[in-house]
């Protein structure tokens, strides 16, 4: 499992099979999202729409990465007392960095995303995986560490922002420069429900754009991961 | 050397956070003036989307570059009034805050008023601001040059709830609805209604959104009130 | 009558986890028994009506324009917040354990886990960007803990039940949680019906 610190001789910077898994384990069979539980607070209110979604997947990336990486460099001079503020103020300190280059460098989407920014500090999978890895592993390993985990938190945020989307507003991508119009009672749109023969009877499901349509398509989505991947299977 | 002794730990997170301060500190130097200029245009942006359909060259909003919007509000008249209608001098129309505004006593707001003119034909926006379910709304009203017809309306909030309240700014359909509708009767104020089940006036009234009573109502008065204040300045042009 | 308003509005319509996923991690993680469930509840209600409005006097008099420095520090409130919260966590408990080992042998596992539970966070911020006054910003603390603490009860008290339930294998547990937390969220919707406004008037 990722979470014990590998004993092997390491190089500063390669690439084999223990990175590899480093980066594709939480994609799956060590989900942070939907195994580990880690993450779910601050981000799922984005993702009614998937542009804010893929920012903040990104956003999230950057910061786990980036707070493994210094932690890890860090991680023998840190004070055993303070850790946990010590941890705090990196992580704070690159969400800040966050916030200040999307106020320059898109700001509607800072808008968008407003207080969810400051809340990828509480974000557990940050915290979480610094204790569970980068606490104990060189820095090399725990950027990849990073990258992997926030990667597979933001394919789950994605998915549920895609269905979201395309059932709550009938459109993808919306408030991005790729915006897709799928379906619609307008001419813009690909379907267009006021022409079609075949979709006349569609409109846009307004149980998707609520918080709640979140919780279940991720249960949902647990529920297909583990009739797959049995080893999952919560037994108690 | 000893990490749990007290001047170890004062030591390293005097360090850590000196660093960090300076390290963001000057990132916000550098960024600073891009993130205002950023929220200005934003917000300009926001005021436009009311013109939707009027702007130069046929664009939407989302089409024209920063510097077109600039552009458009540099070329505009920007005339602030009082509550007798009466402009004020000196003052610029984007400088106002309405939010501001709002809490100072009723009669000695100032209310910021934008001409816009295209084709010959001149567009007065006004700005109102109200409460919805949960908290602020504010909104954008054009008026055609008879200052009784509605060219468009945008809207805004705070914090209204998503898919239901939310819509007025979410859904085009509901802003559409405004187009065409007219301010007075006869000469007489009525101002726009949100009805809920449905509008019965084709004039003066829309279509609510379905599940946000609340946020409807907080509408139709934002828009009857925050109307009204600009009454005395629509008598005095006409 | 502002402060019940808004009271009632974070505590039961505008509820942290159900609206606004705050503190998902620790809701889920720790709502598999009523009793765990409530020293968590009452611990987060304690440490949201204690931060909130110190870190409201915080961005008042150190980080606004009006403050102590006269210039605009607000870039820094990420850090200052969340240092201030894991320091009152950590004094909470320091007091807590002295004063009264019964309620820390309760509370106590539970108050390093509150730093990083999104919802202490998340009421700060909410309460910068709503622009909340000094008293709001304690209902709203109290508030919000309090809806919380309901939503982690409840969650818990359904966990516990539906354990002799058949539900398929592969929902079990987590899957599960998750399904029965978005039912939760749309029966609170129905409070949305509440208007704040007429207890405020009584």
């Amino acid at each position: 499992m990722a979470e014990t610190a590998v004993k092997e001789k390491e190089p500063l910077i390669g690439f084999g099979k223990t990175e590899r898994r480093l980066l594709t384990d939480p994609l799956n069979d060590n989900n942070p999202i939907t195994v580990q539980v880690l993450g779910i607070c601050s981000a799922l209110a984005v993702t009614s729409l998937v542009y804010p979604a893929v920012v903040m997947a990104i956003a999230v990336t950057l910061v786990t990465a980036f707070s493994n990486l210094f932690t890890s460099m860090l991680r023998q001079y840190i004070p055993k007392s303070v850790r946990m503020i010590v941890q705090l103020v990196i992580i704070a300190t690159l969400v800040t960095i966050v916030e200040l280059i999307l106020k320059y460098f898109n700001y509607p989407i800072y808008k968008q995303l407003s207080v969810y920014i400051g809340l990828i500090i509480t974000n557990c999978i940050v915290m979480g995986r610094l204790e569970a890895f980068a606490m104990a592993n060189k820095p090399w390993r725990s950027f990849l560490d990073g990258i992997g985990n926030g990667l597979g938190y933001g394919a789950i945020l994605i998915i549920v922002a895609i269905i979201r989307e395309i059932f709550g507003k009938g459109s993808l991508f919306a408030g991005s420069p790729i915006e897709l119009k799928i379906i619609g009672p307008t001419a813009d749109y690909l379907i267009n429900t006021t022409q079609s023969a075949l979709f006349g009877w569609y409109t846009n499901n307004n149980l998707m754009v609520l918080p709640a349509a979140a919780m279940f398509i991720i249960g949902i989505l647990i529920w297909i991961q583990r009739s797959y991947n049995s080893k999952l299977v919560d037994v108690s | 050397m000893d990490r749990n002794s007290s001047t170890y730990i004062l030591g390293f997170v005097f360090i850590l956070t000196a660093s960090v301060a300076v390290a963001l500190t000057g990132l916000r130097e550098v960024t600073n003036e891009k993130a205002i200029q950023n929220e200005d245009i934003f917000n300009k942006r926001a005021i436009l989307s009311a013109l939707e359909g009027e702007l130069p060259d046929g664009k939407t909003v989302d089409q024209l570059s920063d510097a077109d919007v600039a552009a458009v509000f540099a070329a505009m008249e920007q005339p602030v009034i009082d509550m007798q209608g009466n402009v004020v001098e000196g003052e610029k129309a984007e400088n106002i805050d309405l939010a501001q505004e709002r809490k100072k006593p009723e009669a000695d707001r100032h209310l910021p008023v934008y001409i816009y003119e295209n084709g010959g034909e001149k567009f007065y926006i006004l700005s109102v601001r109200g409460k919805g379910l949960w908290d602020e709304i504010w909104g954008t009203v054009v008026l055609k040059s008879d200052l009784n017809t509605i060219s468009g309306v945008a809207f805004d909030h705070k914090g209204e709830t998503p898919g239901l309240g939310a819509e007025i700014k979410d859904n085009p359909a509901f802003r559409g609805q405004f187009k065409g509708k007219q301010i007075y009767e006869n000469g007489n104020y009525v101002s726009i209604k949100v009805r809920k089940g449905g509008a019965q006036n084709e004039q003066h009234e829309v279509d609510a959104i379905s599940g946000s009573t609340v946020t409807s109502d907080g509408v139709t008065e934002m828009l009857y009130r925050g109307i009204k204040y600009y009454e005395p300045y629509l008598k005095n042009l006409q | 009558m502002e402060f019940i308003n808004v009271f009632i509005k974070t505590a039961f319509i505008e509820n942290l986890v159900l609206s606004y996923f705050l503190g998902m991690c620790s809701y889920l993680a720790v709502s598999k028994s009523v009793k765990t469930a409530f020293g968590l509840g009452m611990a987060v209600i304690f440490v949201l009506g204690i931060t909130m409005p110190i870190n409201w006097l915080i961005n008042e008099y150190l980080l606004s324009e009006k403050g102590l420095f006269g210039i605009d520090l607000t870039f820094l409130r990420f850090i200052l917040f969340i240092a201030t919260i894991a320091a009152m966590v950590q004094l909470v408990e320091m007091v807590v354990e002295k004063f009264s080992p019964a309620l820390y042998a309760a509370l106590g596992i539970f108050l390093p886990l509150i730093t990083v539970n999104c919802a202490i966070l998340g009421g700060s911020l909410f309460m910068i960007s709503r622009e909340l006054s000094l008293s709001n910003s304690v209902a709203f603390g109290l508030g919000g803990g309090f809806g919380w603490f309901l939503a982690i009860i409840a969650i818990a008290a359904i966990r516990e039940k539906i354990r002799y339930s058949n539900v398929p294998p592969a929902l079990r547990g987590l899957g599960m949680a998750f399904i029965l937390t978005g039912l939760m969220g749309i029966a609170f919707m129905s409070l949305m019906g509440i208007d704040p406004a007429a207890f405020a008037s009584k």
